[in-house]
């Protein structure tokens, strides 16, 4: 038996959720949240190539926030088998020995429950390496759930206990905290978009949002790309400073970006009747790090005829005029593959970014919360921004 | 009989005196002996203007009379200032129509038929339909506008400019084709304050960039002390060369007109009043102003101030040969403006107004604020800064009228990218202006909205260049703090904070001088 | 409430900054750079439209006239003179007291007393407005300007609308009671507005409240003999100019006062011959001159020893 939050179906939680999570989020650690604190048994896969693993630290990533509010498409239902324990983003050791890593081992977990994972044979994207694509994460072994975190059978990071397949395991080096490997499965996203992004050498990049995603987004570019100049959106102070260390070339307020971009690119503004105005001309790539309406279409309104708009937020519905007439090229960035453009794992990438030091003020400022004060963590990773955080976890070998 | 201006010194006798700060004044106490530069009083107008005008066309200064330079077939182009001058804005007639439309009656008895007008705006944002009515009024309005005889100056027209060589110091001279191939290029001035008219007319109103930059820097500026005093001043000795090579192809008749100080019409003359000589009426209007103030929201102050027109007289007139002329309007303005003042002080302190050239019927930005304090009023001077060398600035405005998008798209751009990396205006123009200047955007805007063009918020700072380098401190009192911070400055609520601030610069019992104007004046500072 | 805060603020700093109700002050350093005082005369037509003028008559009635015999006493004479003249005229006095208006005015008779104004220093009595409400109330005073030697046009106008006016042409009151130079101003009005002018020759106002007195002194615990005597009306000569025509008006007063002081006969024979006293007094020295003058009037014999009169 372990202790563990639990996400489970709540019709009225869910409606409630929906309809006022986005001007209220003080609720959704309050009543309306579909999640309770629990003690289930600890989950236990029995399949070769799988293992238990005890939690250290697991993080509260802006996913996690849009389902718990209810803001995630409804897309996503047929992906994920309730009640499921989140938690996605894991740093733990592990309770036995699997395969070559013997028990003790500290890890991070790639949540991605690919067909390896799965027992079944490998599908084309897999096959291919990039396991963020598999096609069969519905079926196999373990009940449907796109990474862990979101799959019953396998449990997640906000419990005491969770299951995974050796072929998520990625072991961490001695040389780095727990705090910094929990930076890992994030910054492995980030390494992924930076390379969907398709960045020529010079080219002018918009990173749309200056939370976790778009810092880290900031990081994976200026270290993996040949990106020129790197203009990153923050609305607060702290975000500003981290993202000039993370390599940005200029931040600038929400309200200015238009303005900046056009200013410089050289770019025509426009402004349409009754609605916001939009660039003819503008950066060569544009990544929304929100996912947010407003900065979905801001990217779209500041990239060039031509350019690529990178969504490595969850995407809300926007305005996509824009894609169409200036014949953008729109890309998804979700999670991290096994191969990445390059043939190195996006963890490996991952795991040695981590040790940036810009990066250590990050992993300093990591709040940590014991399960049972999950109203209060979920509160403070709300506004991660405004309290000067970049990221919020939980500790589930905490008490206190 | 006029009253000289004088320089008081504030007693226990002193009541309150009026500070200006954007749209509104407050009545402040200053300490026991702070000097209060006065302008003199307005001087008569002259009561018959069409006689004078008339006077000035037929008997012109060094050279023939207008109707003997006007003949049939010949092409004739009439060049007048913007809606920068005067300010405010002057009440309908215009001085300028009153001139133009002598000239045009000449030209019509000479059988000239060839005849365009054009507004001198420089890289001045285009004036709208009405602003070039009330200016030139509705009889040549009416004749000129619809054909599009009468219009803007564009600067960014490559096909209506001419290059007409370099000066002997390698500065381009580009200005209006049209001007500069005319038969004759009646030049009508409004000559407000000591920098305006001469060469500056034609050799800068009717100039594009490529010309303009040669003098317009913050080299130029911070050796101009003071740009009121052309003789002393870098931007006009560069703006007299170019004058000079102008003049030598282009025949150029230029008609210079100076005004009064009656700039607050009725019932707001009591600012023009020296405040202890305020009779009851004038202090219940005050107090019933500062109510009104006080309770209106930001856009009706903007409507009450914006909307004000000036009741000035006309001083004087010349017509002729540019230097000739311009020798006797400087008079005429020194007469009406010039304060004579002992020795300079530890802090200067001035009232920046609702208005300044560039905002006419717009908002005072805080660039254009600073323009104006540390520019314009800061420049008042003749010989000697007001303000000694290491001393401190101390400005009233609130800064919070924000940007207006129509008029100063750029200045957004100058304000949010570029005063937030730096306020060295050196550092600023090697930087940043050639990105501006040639932003297509922008020119665009300038060309075809009513927007300045994208340098014009460098000049801004340009202007204000001399004052920076002169000063070691500048305080705004009243101002929003986060804009001062942008400008490089700092904001006190109250004179006495200001002070208090600027003692680590001047000590805590400084020497204070504060200017009193408006109404117009230049300070002749004898050291 | 900031908005009726700084409201309140404003017109107390108002009231402090311009010293409502004292007379405001200029900045020493502003000084030399004061223009002549013409402006800040407040009007005083109001003073002699219907409504003022009951007004007054209630105020003289009740309020001066008892106040004023309860202080002093008077002998008035040579009121006959009015008998044999229309107004308007001038009536041209001596002055050395601020008891000389409302001696003048309550001597005179009604009908003349309603329709009488007095010229009355612009810069002094029309400062500010209560003293310009006060007095124009009480004395029907309107202002004349005393720098500028030439007068502003109010009196002309004031005599046209049949007001008689009452001028002290020394233009200040006397500083120890003697007579001094007359300036040209009464003289010029009734040259050129062909009005008479009526001497009046007054003594005792001085020795009861001099400069600087500001309430009727008392002797030996008695009230203080005033009195007051009119002259024949003078008119200018034909051909006469002003400056022939003034110095005849200051010879009139001064037999008047020669007449007050002795009797008629004697002046007349004294004036005849061109020796009227000097009323400018004797060049002595000042405390003298003075001493002279604080001495009052004799009063009317004493018709026997003094009575007391019980009302019944």
């Amino acid at each position: 038996m372990m202790l563990a939050l639990e996400m489970f179906r709540s019709l009225p939680r869910t409606v409630v959720g929906r309809a006022v999570g986005p001007r209220m989020p003080g609720l959704l650690s309050g009543v309306a949240a579909p999640l309770r604190l629990a003690t289930i048994e600890a989950p236990v896969v029995r399949r070769p190539g799988w293992a238990r693993l005890r939690t250290r630290l697991s993080g509260i990533c802006g996913s996690d926030l849009s389902m718990l509010s209810g803001g995630t498409s409804l897309y996503f239902s047929a992906l994920v088998s309730l009640p499921f324990v989140p938690g996605h983003e894991v740093v733990a050791d592990l309770a036995e020995d699997c395969d070559d890593l013997p028990a003790g081992t500290r890890v991070v977990v790639d949540p991605v429950l690919a067909c390896a994972a799965r027992g079944v044979e490998p599908c084309e994207g897999c096959a291919a390496g990039a396991t963020n694509r598999c096609s069969r994460i519905t079926v196999g072994d373990v009940s449907p759930g796109l990474q862990t975190g979101f799959c019953h059978d396998t449990g997640g990071g906000w419990g005491q206990q969770l299951s995974a397949h050796r072929s998520q395991l990625h072991p961490v080096p001695e040389a780095l905290t727990d705090a910094q490997a929990l930076l890992a499965e994030p910054l492995a996203c980030a390494v992924h978009t930076a390379l969907r992004a398709g960045v020529a050498p010079g080219d002018r990049v918009l990173v749309s949002g200056a939370g976790a995603v778009g810092l880290f987004v900031t990081l994976a570019l200026r270290e993996l790309t040949q990106a020129g100049e790197i203009l990153v959106v923050a609305k607060h102070a702290h975000q500003r400073e981290l993202a000039l260390a993370l390599g940005a070339s200029e931040v600038v307020a929400p309200h200015e970006v238009l303005r900046r971009v056009r200013r410089a690119t050289g770019a025509f503004q426009l402004r349409p009747e009754l609605s916001s105005a939009y660039l003819l001309g503008g950066v060569d790539v544009a990544l929304d790090a929100v996912g947010s309406k407003q900065s979905l279409e801001t990217s779209l309104q500041a990239t060039r005829a031509g350019g690529r708009v990178v969504l490595s937020g969850m995407p809300r519905p926007a305005d996509l005029s824009a894609a169409w007439f200036r014949e953008l090229e729109v890309v998804g960035s979700y999670a991290s593959a096994r191969a990445e453009p390059g043939g190195r794992s996006a963890f490996a990438t991952a795991l040695e970014l981590a040790g940036h030091d810009a990066l250590s003020r990050v992993a300093d400022g990591v709040a940590a919360y014991p399960l049972h004060r999950w109203r209060e963590a979920l509160d403070h990773a709300h506004s991660t921004g405004r309290l000067g955080t970049v990221k919020v976890a939980f500790d589930p070998r905490r008490s206190q | 009989m006029t009253r000289p201006g004088f320089v008081l010194e504030v007693d226990d006798r002193t009541p309150p005196l009026v500070v200006h700060e954007g749209l509104g004044f407050r009545l402040e106490d200053f300490p026991l002996g702070t000097r209060v530069i006065y302008p003199p009083e307005s001087l008569p107008g002259i009561a018959d203007v069409e006689g004078a005008v008339r006077e000035a066309l037929l008997h012109p200064v060094d050279s023939d009379p207008l109707p003997e330079r006007l003949f049939a077939g010949m092409r004739l182009t009439i060049a007048f200032d913007d809606v920068s001058l005067p300010l405010p804005s002057m009440r309908r007639p215009d001085i300028r129509q009153r001139i133009i439309e002598q000239v045009l009656t000449m030209a019509a008895e000479a059988g000239v038929d060839d005849v365009e007008i054009i507004a001198a705006n420089a890289l001045h944002r285009r004036m709208t339909a009405a602003e070039l009515e009330h200016i030139v009024g509705e009889r040549v309005f009416r004749s000129f506008h619809p054909q599009g005889k009468l219009y803007n100056f564009d600067a960014e027209d490559r096909d209506a400019l001419t290059h007409l060589g370099t000066t002997d110091r390698g500065e381009d001279i580009e200005i209006s084709k049209r001007a500069a191939e005319s038969d004759l290029l009646v030049y009508v001035n409004v000559n407000l304050v000591a920098m305006d008219g001469g060469h500056k007319s034609v050799g800068i109103g009717l100039a594009s960039y490529k010309s303009l930059r040669h003098h317009h820097n913050a080299h130029t500026m911070v050796h101009s002390r003071s740009f009121m005093d052309h003789q002393k001043s870098a931007m006009h000795q560069s703006a007299w060369r170019i004058g000079r090579v102008i003049k030598d192809t282009v025949p150029v008749f230029q008609v210079e007109t100076t005004l009064n100080n009656d700039v607050f019409p009725r019932p707001y003359e009591f600012l023009m009043k020296r405040e202890w000589e305020w009779s009851v009426r004038d202090q219940a209007s005050m107090l019933a102003a500062r109510r009104g103030l006080a309770l209106a929201p930001q856009k009706l102050r903007h409507k009450l101030f914006h909307d004000l027109r000036a009741p000035y007289g006309l001083t004087g007139i010349a017509a002729g040969e540019v230097e000739a002329v311009h020798e006797q309007t400087l008079a005429r303005v020194h007469r009406q403006q010039l304060v004579e003042v002992q020795g300079t002080s530890d802090v200067l302190v001035m009232g920046v107004p609702y208005l300044g050239p560039y905002n006419v019927d717009s908002s005072m930005n805080p660039v254009l604020a600073t323009c104006m304090g540390l520019g314009y009023y800061f420049n008042s001077y003749r010989g000697h800064p007001v303000v000694r060398r290491g001393g401190a600035v101390i400005l009233y405005h609130p800064l919070d009228e924000g940007f207006n998008q129509l008029h100063h798209p750029s200045y957004v751009d100058f304000y949010e990218e570029v005063l937030a990396e730096t306020t060295d205006p050196a550092v600023i123009g090697e930087k940043y202006e050639r990105q501006f200047a040639e932003d297509p955007w922008y020119r665009h805007l300038y060309r075809t909205s009513h927007a300045y063009h994208g340098v014009h918020p460098f000049y801004m700072w340009y202007w204000a260049a001399h004052a920076m380098d002169h000063v070691g401190d500048v305080i705004w009192v009243g101002g929003d703090r986060r804009a001062a911070a942008r400008l490089g400055f700092r904001a006190a609520s109250t004179l006495a904070d200001a002070l208090e601030m600027a003692s680590g610069t001047v000590g805590t019992s400084p020497s204070i001088t504060y200017l009193h104007n408006p109404p117009h004046l230049l300070a002749d500072v004898r050291v | 409430m900031g908005f009726l805060r700084e409201g309140v603020d404003d017109v107390r700093r108002t009231a402090r900054g311009w010293r409502w109700g004292r007379r405001s002050q200029v900045p020493r350093s502003a000084e030399p750079y004061v223009e002549p005082v013409r402006a800040q005369v407040f009007g005083s037509d109001w003073a002699r439209r219907r409504p003022a003028l009951a007004a007054r008559e209630v105020a003289q009635k009740v309020g001066l006239e008892p106040v004023f015999r309860s202080q002093v006493r008077t002998r008035v004479e040579g009121l006959d003179v009015l008998d044999r003249v229309e107004g308007p005229v001038i009536f041209v006095a001596n002055h050395a007291s601020h008891l000389d208006t409302p001696l003048l005015l309550l001597s005179l008779p009604d009908e003349w007393r309603r329709r009488t104004a007095v010229a009355a220093a612009a810069d002094y009595f029309f400062d500010t407005w209560w003293r310009a409400v006060g007095s124009s109330l009480l004395f029907n005073t309107f202002p004349i300007d005393r720098r500028g030697g030439s007068m502003s046009a109010t009196p002309g106008e004031v005599l046209a609308d049949g007001w008689s006016l009452v001028i002290f042409p020394e233009g200040t009151r006397s500083g120890d009671g003697w007579m001094h130079t007359f300036r040209m101003g009464a003289a010029y009005l009734s040259h050129t507005h062909d009005v008479p002018i009526v001497p009046v020759a007054h003594r005792g106002t001085f020795a009861a409240m001099p400069r600087g007195a500001g309430w009727p002194g008392r002797d030996e615990g008695g009230r203080r003999q005033l009195t007051v005597r009119f002259g024949e009306p003078l008119r200018a000569r034909e051909g006469e100019t002003v400056r022939d025509y003034a110095p005849r008006v200051r010879e009139a007063v001064a037999a008047l006062l020669d007449e007050d002081s002795t009797t008629w006969w004697e002046a007349q024979r004294r004036r005849a011959t061109g020796s009227t006293p000097d009323p400018g007094g004797p060049d002595v020295a000042t405390w003298r001159r003075v001493w002279a003058q604080t001495e009052s009037p004799a009063g009317d014999p004493p018709s026997g020893p003094r009575r007391r009169v019980w009302q019944r």
